[in-house]
């Protein structure tokens, strides 16, 4: 099955050149935001060091947390389910929804609030196939689901998309006056459409940022209040979370409630951060303990980290490749750094291009809040595509054929002096087509040199 | 101390006077310097590839060709990172520990083994800065922006010394130019799109010489100034150390 | 899946139970784990950073933040406060100052919808980013805070820390349902321009006696 790899849709991004930079721009910004807040805090460097040994240390014990965590929830009186993959979520989130649903001569409702975990288990589509009406009410996540696309980014679902496709896309669900384009007005639109939906919800679904193992609570970190609204006026409360989200102590989110919103936003606190550990009385509270991959992936000892990610999002604002080719060239759930290092678990296959999609700067590295070594596990991922054939064949018989010159001196010397020679004869034309000649297409080749350096030395030195 | 000169296999085939001049400005700063012949490259394209497993005997080969010297310095961070980090590959012999351990990038041998703050020279120019990831972010030769907002490093030092330098004030102080290895052909439109954004850049805050410690970088944003038929010289720090002018 | 050697190795009971009774995925889900997980790695220890925890930076940064804050002398200053600053909205539920509309447990949405000013207690706050602790136990009811469309916290000046080590320290139990609220709602959604009051409360004071 053919489908576009990465290389191919960045091309196609990079052909609106003021788009792309708009992108870039607006993406850098947040970088900014970003780095703004994070100077002014001394121990900010600490604070990504206990966040990754914490979580290290938490992954090191993931069965027994998640056993005192679903004690404790069940305490509570939560109901937890588990979920070995994305069919299994689904269908337990569609039971939880019918079973405490009896609704007549209509669809039963639901609200969610942002949960990537529900994106990559695909759930809006199931639940709207068996009769249920979902709403996603996080302002970005609502925007993409009109327009009927995956979210570009984790956090800025709709980040690749301008005001003015915002206006239209608005005019079109909400009425709101053919192009309008201020984001206060169309917000203010979403706010009035979005409140009929909280009140007439029968469930609201949530994500989880961090559960914890200790009192069996979780907690929600948003912005806009769609969470706790959709939650707070429903019956039923279904949170969903993947097995990583465990942390051990209460007190361990003081770590990453100061690390969060810095790096994903440049805020120093979300606005909401929700603590919930008991239901009101005649209501509802589930919890979705999903898998879909992850204890693979906790299996192997060079990727395991990447279970720790937070999912803030700073590695997609600094990489400078996912700014000039958008989050949807990654055709996975997750994109960016982050969703190259997590999708080849997924599928090797369909992702191999995207290990290869970075200059491996490092920049996503030092911006982790929870120290994942994002550009080290690029490069590992690379040599797992490389053993596992999955690279093109002219690539690795390129890279196999430099790698005998490069062992062999008086061959690579000799191939050295042709490549130059033939470079100085053939017409700038020749070496510089752009159909057979890549680096051609934006550069001009280097001059090439009579002499080598070691040809030099040779004359001059010995 | 027995000191080697590592050329990488571009610089030797493409800027040979990058070579020279890095020769040059050791011997100036006191170094017997011995260049083994039979060197050839540190395997680090064919690595970064995905191919490291049959880059083997490359990296046997430099461990074979360096590993007599104390020093093994090259004008080149990535080549530097490459052995430092990924040599953890093939059998960790004495031979392979030493030479992981011996090897250098120009700058900071010059700071940290030869202990020299200053190379007094005149360089009257309006020069920018390309800080390549390998050295800063992976040998931590500089201050990187994702830790800190003071902008500081090896090569800004000795730039800062050189008389009537001035020292162009980026926006982006230290984005990745966009070459990364492969990377330059396979993601061509988004390596291209990095490279034209740092010379825009350099272009805005008034640039005239672009210099950088990796000649990697450096190739690919000349071939984009020549492109552009841009204002700019591009000259390696170890041509500028050496008292080349543009 | 059945090898020829697991076959030929496995004892028969193994088998006979292992095909007999499929595992939950809570089984299998535990199981993988257990397998796949590495050899223990030492927890760290959490100190309790130090910081500026004055009321003038909690005010610095709840204002960055698109919130207000007021100084009061004494809590019973907040009638006076509320009358001045919200003197044309007309449903009000409180516990703190005089209300109109009664907010508890049992209220029902469409009354919730009304409500324009909520004025409730908050328990700590804090300086580094301005955040305020509201227990469900001073919510009045779990909806209330996020549906009205203005929020006031009243928030006592001892209670302010400078960061969230020091708040999860002083914070002793979390109960059933807990929220720490920095400002009034907000988005940058639409093209990173920030729109304050998306969805919970448009505006977002705080009463520091």
């Amino acid at each position: 099955m053919n489908h576009p790899d990465h290389p191919e849709l960045a091309e196609a991004f990079n052909k609106d050149f003021e788009r792309t930079t708009w992108h870039d721009e607006t993406l850098w910004f947040v970088r900014q935001k970003r780095d703004k807040a994070v100077y002014p805090v001394p121990e900010f460097q600490d604070l990504r060091t206990l966040a990754s040994e914490i979580k290290d240390h938490t992954l090191s014990n993931l069965d027994n947390y998640l056993i005192e965590f679903e004690e404790n929830a069940t305490k509570n009186g939560v109901k937890v389910h588990w979920a070995a993959d994305a069919t299994e979520h689904n269908q337990i989130v569609m039971e939880i929804i019918k079973n405490s649903c009896k609704v007549e001569g209509r669809n039963a409702r639901l609200v969610k609030s942002k949960s990537m975990l529900t994106e990559e288990c695909h759930l809006n589509g199931f639940l709207e196939k068996n009769n249920i009406d979902v709403v996603d009410t996080d302002l970005g996540e609502r925007i993409v689901q009109f327009r009927n696309e995956p979210p570009s980014h984790i956090v800025l679902p709709a980040i690749h998309l301008k005001k003015e496709d915002v206006g239209e896309t608005f005019h079109k669900h909400l009425g709101t006056t053919k192009g309008e384009k201020d984001p206060q007005i169309l917000t203010e639109a979403a706010r009035q459409h979005l409140r009929g939906k909280f009140v007439a919800t029968d469930v609201a679904l949530t994500g989880i940022n961090f559960a914890i193992a200790e009192t069996g609570s979780f907690v929600v970190c948003t912005n806009e209040g769609n969470a706790d609204l959709g939650v707070n006026l429903a019956k039923v409360h279904i949170a969903c979370m993947g097995i990583e989200k465990i942390i051990p102590k209460l007190h361990h989110l003081s770590v990453y409630t100061r690390l969060l919103a810095r790096s994903a936003t440049g805020q120093p606190v979300t606005t909401y951060t929700s603590h919930f550990t008991k239901p009101v009385k005649g209501k509802e509270m589930h919890i979705v303990i999903v898998d879909n991959g992850r204890t693979q992936q906790l299996g192997r000892e060079d990727f395991r980290s990447s279970l720790k990610c937070i999912r803030c999002g700073a590695c997609m604002n600094t990489c400078p490749v996912y700014r000039r080719s958008g989050g949807h060239s990654y055709d996975f759930t997750v994109p960016g750094p982050i969703g190259a290092i997590l999708s080849p678990n997924i599928d090797l296959h369909k992702h191999k291009s995207l290990p290869f999609a970075s200059t491996l700067c490092g920049s996503c590295s030092d911006v982790c809040p929870v120290k994942i070594d994002i550009h080290v596990q690029l490069y590992k991922w690379r040599q797992i595509v490389g053993q596992a054939n999955e690279l093109p064949a002219a690539k690795k018989w390129a890279m196999k054929g430099m790698a005998k010159v490069l062992s062999m001196p008086k061959v690579y010397n000799l191939s050295g002096k042709l490549a130059r020679g033939a470079l100085r004869i053939l017409p700038h034309g020749l070496t510089h087509n752009q159909s057979m000649n890549p680096w051609a297409k934006a550069r001009e080749l280097p001059d090439a040199p009579k002499q080598s350096f070691k040809e030099w030395y040779e004359e001059n030195r010995k | 101390m027995k000191v080697a000169l590592f050329i990488p296999c571009y610089v030797d085939q493409f800027y040979p006077n990058v070579g020279v001049s890095t020769l040059q400005l050791l011997e100036k700063l006191g170094v017997e310097v011995v260049f083994p012949m039979k060197q050839t490259c540190c395997g680090q394209p064919m690595a970064n590839g995905g191919c490291e497993q049959d880059s083997k005997g490359v990296y046997e080969h430099f461990v074979e060709t360096f590993s007599e010297f104390d020093y093994v310095v090259t004008p080149s961070g990535s080549c530097t990172y490459h052995i430092k980090k990924h040599y953890d590959i093939i059998e960790q012999t004495p031979a392979v520990q030493k030479v992981r351990k011996s090897i250098y990038e120009l700058v900071d041998f010059i700071e940290n083994v030869l202990k020299i703050e200053e190379i007094p020279n005149s360089f009257p120019h309006k020069v920018g800065l390309h800080l390549s990831c390998h050295g800063q972010r992976g040998l931590r030769q500089a201050n990187a922006s994702e830790i800190t907002g003071v902008r500081d490093g090896q090569i800004s030092k000795l730039l800062r010394k050189l008389n009537g330098i001035e020292l162009t004030e980026l926006e982006r102080n230290d984005e990745c130019c966009g070459f990364g290895g492969m990377f330059c052909v396979t993601e061509e439109a988004v390596s291209a799109r990095m490279g034209q954004d740092r010379i825009a850049d350099h272009l805005r805050n008034g640039t005239k010489v672009l210099t950088g410690g990796d000649v990697s970088c450096l190739m690919h944003l000349e071939g984009i100034v020549k492109r552009q038929n841009a204002p700019i010289k591009v000259m390696h720090i170890a041509e500028i150390l050496n008292g080349n002018q543009p | 899946m059945f090898s020829c050697s697991k076959f030929h190795f496995e004892g028969g009971l193994g088998i006979y139970l292992s095909q007999k009774r499929k595992m939950t995925s809570r089984e299998k889900i535990l199981a993988s784990i257990a397998s796949n997980k590495p050899t223990l790695v030492t927890l760290p220890n959490v100190p309790i950073f130090e910081g500026d925890g004055s009321i003038e930076r909690f005010k610095t940064v709840l204002e960055g933040i698109g919130g207000t804050a007021v100084e009061l002398t004494t809590k019973a200053e907040c009638q006076e406060a509320i009358d001045k600053y919200y003197h044309d909205l007309v449903n009000v539920a409180s516990d703190i100052v005089k209300a109109n509309v009664a907010v508890n447990l049992d209220t029902t949405k469409e009354i919730l919808e009304q409500v324009d000013l909520a004025v409730i207690q908050g328990e700590i706050g804090v300086a580094e980013n301005g955040t305020v602790w509201v227990p469900e136990s001073n919510m009045l009811n779990r909806a209330l805070p996020f549906i009205t469309q203005h929020l006031v916290l009243v928030l006592d000046k001892n209670n302010i820390v400078a960061n969230m080590q020091q708040a999860y320290d002083k914070l002793e139990d979390i109960g059933n349902y807990g929220v720490f609220i920095a400002g009034p709602s907000k988005t940058a959604d639409i093209e990173q321009s920030l729109v304050i009051g998306a969805h919970g409360a448009r505006s977002m004071m705080v009463l520091i006696y």
